[in-house]
């Protein structure tokens, strides 16, 4: 359990991929997920840590211990790859049982551990079994337990999922949780998935197409308080309006031009809010409410008409045009099976929302 | 379901009877002409094993035995620089991988003899070998490579050389470079990464390449014939000579028999051998 810190780390690809003056740091003991788009360098930033690959400038720290120049065989840290990568040619217990021979430890003690592990992984019944003879799912677990066997500090994730079906990836993200409550590694999980990234996380940083970082923070911080509409809208849909900022202090609000004037709360003033400047407020879709009667108790209030309806099951979503040809995007719940009022087609609805739901987002 | 396993069968048949006519065949009538006895005149007197006891013969057993060395160490020879030539080829060749498989492949386009010859040429007392040496100040006198071991090593490292590379890089050519990165990264160093992983998941590609170049290097006798003079007798030599012989055909049959075993049981030897050594330990609990 020990954490990692990037400074000002810098690579340059020869392909699309750029890392820019990197830094961040990871906690110790934490599950810390790198979320971005396809491209963005995050697998990148894994293979540094992970010293697969030598970064152009800049330093990589295991607590105070500068490991930037270490062999990769040398780092307490293990990866487990997209595509797994195991051995085709050893049997599921010789894979688990690699890193622990590497390190010449008995063979009682190594049988011990890999049984232990396995056994833990429900992998016990394919011990003997090649990779080739095992389904996806048992691939990954055999993959996450050669990587975990040997206790890292620090254990790398690359899009660990991305190859399982939908069932069977939920059921893994609990799994990964729930291993990395037992074990209190320092887990760092690179996806492009945001549900997987705010499934699992403790703590998540959000990458750009730049190859920079925009936003560290907890999952809810992140998904409530975006700072910048790219992380408002990667993580989560959202509905970006943009307007002027007009009164700042107790009563704050915005001028979205043709629509009206919008009441917003904003927690704390940053440098770039001044009176006049032009901003983007971003609200969720399931924080507005949806009706045809106007509502009270509401500090805001858009009218529109229903473009189309998608029904989700557990919810619907309802695509709304604006007078000024705006679409937003609502999310209701499907709470009851006979709802007593029922939007349709080409309806004229009101939208509300309270004003702390909205988020002022530089333009 | 029966379409499906008598397909390939019937591909197989004009192989099969190519493979009959010209082998196997032939094989027979090898063997059993070696077991014919005729007397001085021609007289037909039945079967005899007397021929091939006569390669019990420590003469022969040197012949045997140092065609058998020959083969061996030109298939380790070639095997040694293979193996690295192949990993360049197959990884960090990249965009000139096919120009490079392309220029491994181009000596084939002329006569063995020429081949030869241009050896002699680099070889020979005046030759370019000696001279090279010469003006490096590393010799005084030009050394004798010509009609020696030496030149043999030499002419056949170069020519069955190819045999040892392709099979090599192919197998190298399907290794997930991934599997050395998950190697490296579970704590193995460079070369454990390479006995563990690669040269167990290249094996196939070295046991074909190896038996392709021991195989026909142990019966080879055109290349000790024009590089090593007459100082060396090797099998491949002795049975063209009684084959090619007037009345000891029969007995170079006989040659031909047992040093097909020879070859035979060797190179089954050393497929096991190869697997054994490179295949890692199976854990069978």
């Amino acid at each position: 359990m020990r954490s990692i810190k990037l400074k000002n780390l810098t690579k340059t690809a020869s392909g699309s991929c750029v890392l820019n003056q990197i830094n961040l740091h990871i906690p110790a003991g934490k599950f810390f997920a790198l979320l971005g788009p396809s491209g963005c360098g995050k697998t990148t930033i894994l293979r540094l840590i992970a010293g697969l690959d030598q970064a152009d400038s800049g330093e990589i720290y295991l607590d105070e211990e500068e490991i930037s120049k270490k062999p990769i065989n040398q780092r307490p840290i293990n990866i487990v790859f997209q595509n797994y990568a195991l051995f085709p040619h050893l049997n599921v217990f010789d894979n688990v049982a690699y890193s622990l021979k590497l390190k010449k430890l008995p063979k009682g003690i190594i049988e011990q551990k890999v049984f232990q592990i396995l056994e833990s992984f429900h992998l016990a019944s394919h011990i003997y079994k090649l990779p080739s003879q095992l389904s996806g799912g048992q691939q990954q677990r055999v993959a996450l337990a050669r990587a975990i066997v040997g206790e890292p500090d620090v254990l790398l994730l690359d899009e660990p999922l991305a190859a399982l079906d939908f069932k069977l990836r939920e059921k893994m993200l609990i799994e990964l949780i729930e291993l990395q409550d037992k074990l209190k590694t320092t887990f760092v999980y690179v996806t492009h998935d945001q549900f997987e990234a705010l499934t699992v996380a403790d703590q998540m940083a959000i990458m750009n197409h730049q190859g920079e970082i925009e936003q560290i923070g907890t999952p809810k911080q992140i998904y409530e308080f975006p700072i910048s509409s790219f992380v408002a809208r990667f993580v989560g849909t959202t509905n970006i309006l943009n307007g002027t900022l007009h009164h700042l202090k107790e009563e704050s609000e915005i001028d979205c031009h043709e629509l009206g004037r919008f009441k917003v709360y904003i927690p704390q003033t940053k440098e770039w809010m001044k009176e006049g400047s032009s901003i983007q407020m971003s609200i969720r879709p399931e924080k507005i409410f949806i009706t045809k009667k106007p509502a009270q108790n509401f500090s805001n209030h858009l009218k529109g008409s229903v473009h189309s309806i998608v029904y989700h099951g557990r919810s619907t979503q309802y695509n709304i045009i604006l007078k000024n040809h705006t679409r937003l995007q609502v999310f209701e719940q499907n709470e009851e099976h006979f709802p007593q009022e029922v939007i349709d087609y080409d309806n004229e609805v009101f939208l509300y929302w309270q004003k702390e739901n909205a988020v002022i987002l530089e333009k | 379901m029966k379409s499906k396993t008598t397909l390939p069968f019937m591909i197989g048949i004009p192989a099969l009877i190519w493979q009959a006519l010209f082998f196997y065949i032939p094989l027979l009538i090898t063997f059993f002409s070696s077991l014919l006895h005729f007397t001085e005149e021609g007289l037909f007197l039945g079967f005899t094993l007397e021929k091939m006891a006569l390669f019990i013969n420590p003469i022969y057993e040197k012949v045997w035995f140092s065609s058998f060395c020959l083969a061996l160490s030109n298939a380790l020879i070639c095997l040694i620089i293979a193996y690295p030539l192949a990993y360049f080829l197959a990884f960090t060749g990249k965009r000139f991988k096919n120009i490079l498989l392309f220029l491994l492949i181009v000596p084939f386009w002329t006569n063995f003899l020429l081949h030869v010859y241009a050896w002699f040429f680099v070889l020979e007392k005046e030759g370019f070998l000696n001279i090279f040496l010469k003006s490096i100040g590393a010799i005084n006198e030009p050394i004798h490579f010509l009609n020696s071991l030496f030149s043999i090593m030499v002419m056949m490292v170069y020519y069955y050389l190819p045999f040892m590379v392709l099979p090599i890089y192919f197998a190298l050519e399907r290794f997930d470079h991934r599997l050395i990165e998950a190697s490296h990264d579970l704590g193995a160093r460079p070369l454990q990464t390479f006995r563990r992983i690669m040269l167990p998941l290249t094996l196939n590609g070295v046991r074909a390449g190896f038996l392709l170049v021991y195989i026909p290097s142990f019966a080879e006798f055109v290349i000790p014939e024009l590089m090593g003079g007459d100082k060396q007798m090797f099998m491949g030599s002795v049975v063209s000579h009684y084959i090619l012989g007037e009345k000891t055909a029969s007995l170079g049959a006989a040659f031909t028999v047992i040093s097909s075993l020879i070859l035979l049981i060797s190179a089954l030897f050393f497929y096991w051998l190869l697997g054994y050594l490179f295949k890692p330990r199976k854990s069978n609990a």
